[in-house]
């Protein structure tokens, strides 16, 4: 096996390790200064690009870069799922806070049957969920 | 956002006169978009003595409408979370009320048979259960009409499940359930959507929860099949299920 299928696998191991126990919004912002300076560097001293690819078995600095790129880019979708995940937790939470506030119970729950259920009421109301619908007090 | 939250209740029911001798056995019924096909799955479940929930996901048609006609509990998501979120809410409610002592799944697109869910409650009654898990593919159960694609993509569901929690099953994708109320409560579920039935499964493997399958009867009709999930749901549950680890 030639040292840069090695590498790639590590990347990916780590990768998959980062993603599922590492990653938090402080080390993707450390991640993306690391890859962007790695990039700055490059653009400044190409010529470092060809010497790092031969050491590490790649054939070209171009396609070092490349790789790199893909890297970051999977840093990059990792970050942004994670954001998404936390917008639909807190979706969640305000449209289901939002469904047991404004439900309307059973008409046993509210009384009418000839069944009053009081001390429903109290877990209810742990719910956040008035007793009587709001709009037929 | 629709502006759902503004609607207001009929006093008036049509259905009325209800019998609640059950109201410790709470059915949930998680309907999105299911206005054809609600009327007539309520109208059976009020022949039943158990609590009815409805969870309205987020409907774009009258679904709220026609379970407001019924005597019911009903919760209505303003946006659409999914399936599993849908159970989840109901779920919360349903345990939140202290006469609560059993609590049963059920679909609202006239699927599943009301005349299963006795069968549900008892052995959860008399037997040492936990979870009681409904089966279209055991002896005595009843399925018409089922796809063959749907029916490899079952099988495939069944052996992916098998592998991952340990279950062994003749059905993981069926959504008649029955928990105890205990065991709803700790279930708690984070997949808002399809992948939730996965979750469940695999609650129940990591919580140690005693379960059993028993026959349902499920009718495939052209609506359930035209509007259920095709076999390229199951690539959205494995990617949802293989990216839930990802923090």
């Amino acid at each position: 096996m030639r040292i840069g299928q090695v590498v790639f696998l590590l990347a990916g191991l780590s990768f998959a390790v980062y993603a599922t126990r590492l990653r938090s919004t402080v080390t993707d912002r450390l991640v993306y200064l690391l890859l962007a300076g790695a990039g700055c560097v490059l653009v400044l001293y190409p010529d470092w690009s060809t010497g790092i690819a031969h050491r590490v078995g790649i054939g070209r600095g171009v396609d070092l870069v490349i790789y790199l790129f893909i890297v970051f880019s999977l840093f990059h979708y990792a970050s942004g799922a994670a954001k998404a995940r936390q917008t639909e937790r807190a979706i969640t939470a305000i449209v289901r806070r939002l469904a047991l506030a404004e439900a309307r119970p059973d008409s046993a729950l509210r009384g009418e049957a000839g069944s009053p259920s009081g001390g429903a009421s109290a877990a209810l109301d742990s719910l956040g969920v008035p007793p009587v619908p709001p709009d037929r007090q | 956002m629709r502006e759902l939250v503004a609607t207001r209740y009929e006093t008036q029911l049509e259905f009325d006169g209800r019998s609640f001798d059950r109201p410790d056995v709470c059915v949930i019924v998680p309907a999105y978009n299911e206005g054809a096909a609600l009327a007539g799955v309520l109208e059976e479940l009020s022949q039943l003595p158990y609590r009815v929930i409805v969870v309205d996901d987020g409907s774009g048609d009258n679904t709220a409408a026609q379970a407001a006609r019924f005597d019911v509990c009903l919760l209505r998501h303003v946006w659409n979370l999914g399936q599993g979120a849908a159970l989840a809410t109901g779920i919360m409610y349903a345990s939140a009320l202290p006469e609560t002592r059993y609590i049963v799944t059920f679909d609202a697109d006239g699927q599943h048979t009301v005349a299963d869910l006795p069968r549900l409650i008892t052995a959860l009654e008399k037997e040492e259960l936990d979870v009681v898990l409904g089966t279209r593919f055991r002896d005595g159960a009843v399925v018409s009409g089922i796809p063959l694609v749907r029916r490899l993509t079952l099988r495939m569901g069944i052996a992916f499940t098998r592998l991952t929690t340990g279950l062994v099953l003749t059905d993981t994708h069926n959504g008649i359930r029955a928990f105890t109320v205990n065991a709803a409560r700790s279930l708690k579920l984070t997949q808002n959507r399809m992948a939730h039935a996965s979750e469940i499964l695999s609650r129940i493997s990591q919580l140690g929860l005693r379960y059993r399958e028993t026959p349902v009867t499920v009718r495939y009709t052209s609506y359930s099949t035209a509007k259920g999930q095709g076999s390229i749901g199951a690539v959205a549950i494995l990617w949802d299920i293989a990216t839930s680890r990802m923090r």
